[in-house]
């Protein structure tokens, strides 16, 4: 058990004033009785002459009457007992007592010494008075005769009785002394307990984190160094603490705004970290899975396979992840082993990238080149065909030799047909590149009639009606022949996939910030699965149709990269059976002057002369 | 010795949760080759099985020992006895997705027409239910548990009208038999699955009330 200060203090302080006391009053004790019994003692010696002096002449036991009478009146008179005695040790007289009832004295320690000629002196218990008296026995000579002895005695107890009150009085001082003394201690106690209680407080502010408060340097010289000891400890504290808490915020910011997923988990597979990337990639929040074990916070199975792996690898691991989710997420995944200061393992810092967009394109560049060759290869596997065919003997046979030629020359123009398309994407993507295709602000209902009219006899091919609406007043800032183009490529898919006297309608509006172009048809659809990919190069939706009727692949490629070098988008609906509607938005830059927006002018049906596109 | 027995119930979780993972992906990655009639990723699946079936004996070996070993009461009990089930039930939607792994590749050889219900609607849902029923595990939400075997509801009606549509069609094209009868079997083996992840549902709220529910839904 931990006392107090005080309690310290005040024993101390009492333990010291009692030995002093207890000292003091011993020292004091014994002196006074000393100096007591010898002034008695000198007292009753002058007595004792004095009485031996009177009855010198009358010491003789014939006398005995005289000196009885004698004995009791002195006794009476000094308060002092006197007894005279004969050599013999016989009582001669008393003055308390009948000297014949008295036993002989020869023998007591006084008398006996008194008995050899000089002065005896005790203290002892008399029965005759039943106190403690001091005796002084004196001898009485004539002339070197010994007559007797005369002994006067007297009680001792007011000596005791003088000490007692001395007693009395150095207790009674002493309890005030003590109390006083408790005062003094309490105080002292206080004043050394005071602040370090003070500093006790403080100190637990300071372990609570309230490095900013101080304490008050008073007191004492040890008080104020000890103050001023902790207010520097405290405010290095505090100053590495802010770094400590700067240092780690830094980190989480950099983990936080770090583009790749960043994930540590400890070697119980627990996450320990997780970053916001990754915390988006795997479709969790931070705060929901920190501390949990990844098999109960992440149920992706590829995802902890790889975390297993990085666990048990010694040097970093690599691999590609699929998320499963609405959407398939491809992650390239880095592992490698956490370590602590002195090389013991933590776990493993997992750092993912999502490549998805890159497997993508990868997957449309893959497609390209395995649909580009496919494409050139068709053509001309079929002329180098007719061509052997005609080497081995069919150029003799006219008629057979001019079909096989006439399909030749499709093929060269198909194979032309391809070769163009690519080169008109290449240019449009090399001017749009470097940004050098001329943009002129023009009037766009020339642009779509001019487009109606290309696509004029294959629309009449099917009977089908083509019905263009554009305010007459709408401009743009466009290539003029890039978007006919365009607009062509639309309308001969269109054209294509509706059935015969069917309708397609091409429309231009207006919004604030984007005008809008879209080519609708009634024809059939497409499914939705294509949708994400249908403006890639050489994607066909139903390959055997298209080829069929006649496609390159290329059309809608060639649509969206017209949309993008005027710095527009391409887009698509569509259901099965229900026909399609492809938009082309070009951002419009200046506010024109626009009176006559909302009145849509048909322009002339097509029912124009047919024309090759 | 009652910190060993905690410390192999912990792990027993990590391995359910684990193995819950490898049979979520499996049954994703056999709708998925359905629905692009990507033969290579059923054979995959396919060829994960026998993965899944090793993690089943496995766990199972281990709940034994556990049982064995520290003869566990009430609430550990309860965990080990249910886990043994879902470990069970869990195995069973793997078989299940190799089986409709399998169709994918039955389905790719032959000739298809359209599917005269919505397949991929009824699989969406039977996994939104598996994955509802092992959140549930993972966080022991008897609420979502309860949600999954009303769920199951929907899915039993839907196989039930499945069969009537799937009929219609062979009677209007019975040239397309063969695919029909596949489709058939893929709505039968979906519906299967959303029994077992009722299952799941219920084993973990056994786990967490202690009381069984079966056959009052």
């Amino acid at each position: 058990m931990r006392l107090r200060f005080v309690w310290q203090i005040l024993p101390a302080f009492f333990f010291l004033i009692l030995l002093t006391l207890l000292l003091l009053t011993w020292l004091f004790a014994r002196n006074l009785s000393n100096f007591y019994l010898e002034e008695t003692a000198a007292g009753l010696e002058a007595r004792a002459r004095l009485a031996a002096f009177q009855i010198t002449d009358s010491f003789a036991l014939d006398h005995s009457g005289r000196l009885d009478e004698l004995s009791i009146r002195l006794g009476k008179e000094t308060g002092t007992r006197f007894t005279f005695i004969l050599p013999s040790g016989a009582v001669l007289a008393d003055s308390l007592e009948a000297p014949e009832r008295m036993e002989n004295h020869a023998l007591r320690p006084e008398i006996a010494i008194a008995l050899t000629g000089t002065i005896g002196q005790a203290t002892r218990y008399s029965n005759t008075v039943h106190k403690n008296m001091m005796y002084v026995a004196i001898p009485v000579q004539n002339q070197d005769h010994l007559l007797g002895v005369v002994r006067a005695a007297l009680p001792v107890t007011t000596i005791d009785q003088a000490l007692g009150i001395v007693y009395r009085q150095i207790i009674v001082s002493g309890m005030v002394v003590m109390l006083i003394a408790t005062l003094i201690g309490t105080y002292i106690s206080r004043r050394i307990s005071r602040p370090l209680e003070e500093m006790r407080r403080g100190a637990e502010r300071f372990a609570r984190g309230e490095l900013t408060e101080r304490l008050r340097v008073r007191g004492s010289e040890e008080i104020a160094a000890l103050a001023t000891a902790m207010n520097t400890t405290a405010y290095e504290l505090d100053q590495r603490m802010r770094t400590v808490v700067r240092q780690h915020n830094e980190q989480e910011a950099v983990l936080a705004s770090m583009v790749e997923g960043v994930l540590a988990v400890d070697t119980s597979e627990r996450i320990i970290r997780i970053n916001r990337a990754a915390a988006a990639l795997i479709g969790v929040t931070p705060e929901e899975v920190k501390g949990r074990g990844i098999q109960e916070a992440i149920r992706k199975a590829d995802l902890q396979r790889f975390v297993r792996r990085a666990l048990s690898a010694r040097d970093p691991v690599e691999g590609d992840i699929v998320l499963h989710g609405t959407e398939d997420l491809y992650l390239q995944a880095h592992g490698s082993p956490l370590r602590g200061e002195s090389g013991q393992e933590l776990g493993a810092l997992i750092v993912l990238n999502d490549v998805t967009r890159l497997r993508r394109l990868e997957n449309v560049r893959r497609d390209f080149v395995a649909n580009v060759s496919h494409e050139l290869k068709t053509p001309i596997t079929a002329i180098k065909g007719f061509v052997e065919t005609l080497q081995e003997g069919a150029i003799k046979d006219p008629d057979s030799a001019t079909q096989f030629l006439d399909i030749m020359m499709r093929q060269a123009d198909r194979l032309n047909d391809i070769i163009d398309d690519l080169l008109i994407l290449a240019r449009i993507e090399q001017d749009s590149d470097q940004g050098d295709l001329p943009l002129t602000e023009m009037s766009l209902i020339n642009v779509i009639e001019s487009a109606v009219q290309a696509c004029a006899s294959m629309a009449a091919e099917k009977q089908i009606h083509i019905e263009p609406f554009c305010p007459t007043t709408l401009k743009a800032r466009i290539n003029a022949p890039l978007l006919e183009q365009a607009l062509v490529n639309l309308l001969t898919n269109a054209i294509k996939y509706s059935q015969q006297e069917g309708r397609i309608l091409i429309e231009a509006s207006r919004s604030d910030s984007t005008i809008t172009i879209s080519v609708r048809d009634w024809g059939c659809g497409i499914d939705k699965v294509h949708l994400p990919r249908l403006f890639e190069r050489f994607y066909r939706a139903d390959k055997a149709r298209s080829r069929k009727l006649g496609g390159t692949g290329l059309g809608l490629a060639i649509v969206k990269h017209i949309a993008q070098a005027h710095g527009g988008e391409v887009t698509v609906t569509s259901s099965l059976g229900a026909g399609s509607t492809f938009s082309l938005q070009l951002p419009a830059r200046t506010q024109q002057h626009q009176a006559s927006l909302p009145s849509a002018v048909p322009t002339t049906p097509s029912t124009l002369p047919p024309a090759e596109d | 010795m009652a910190q060993y027995l905690q410390r192999q119930i912990d792990d027993l979780k990590k391995r359910i949760l684990t193995l819950s993972a490898v049979v979520e992906e499996s049954f994703h990655q056999a709708i998925h080759s359905l629905e692009h009639m990507d033969t290579t990723l059923a054979q995959a699946v396919i060829e994960r099985d026998t993965e899944v079936n090793e993690m089943e004996v496995d766990l199972e070996e281990e709940c034994l020992k556990i049982l064995a070993l520290h003869q566990p009461v009430a609430i550990d009990l309860r965990f080990i006895v249910s886990v043994l089930k879902i470990n069970n039930d869990l195995e069973r939607i793997s078989d299940l997705s190799v089986n409709i792994a399998q169709r994918t590749r039955g389905l790719a050889a032959l000739k298809q027409g359209p599917i005269p219900f919505d397949l991929f609607a009824m699989a969406e849902k039977v996994e939104s239910m598996l994955k509802k029923s092992l959140d549930s595990l993972v966080n022991l939400d008897t609420d979502l548990a309860r949600e999954v075997c009303h769920l199951d509801d929907e899915v039993d009606a839907m196989h039930k009208d499945n069969y009537g549509l799937v009929k219609n069609q062979i009677r209007q094209h019975p040239e397309q038999l063969d695919a029909l009868i596949e489709y058939l079997s893929l709505s039968r083996h979906l519906e299967r699955i959303a029994d077992l992840t009722t299952n799941i549902a219920e084993d973990v709220l056994y786990m967490v009330d202690g009381e069984i529910i079966r056959h009052t839904y």
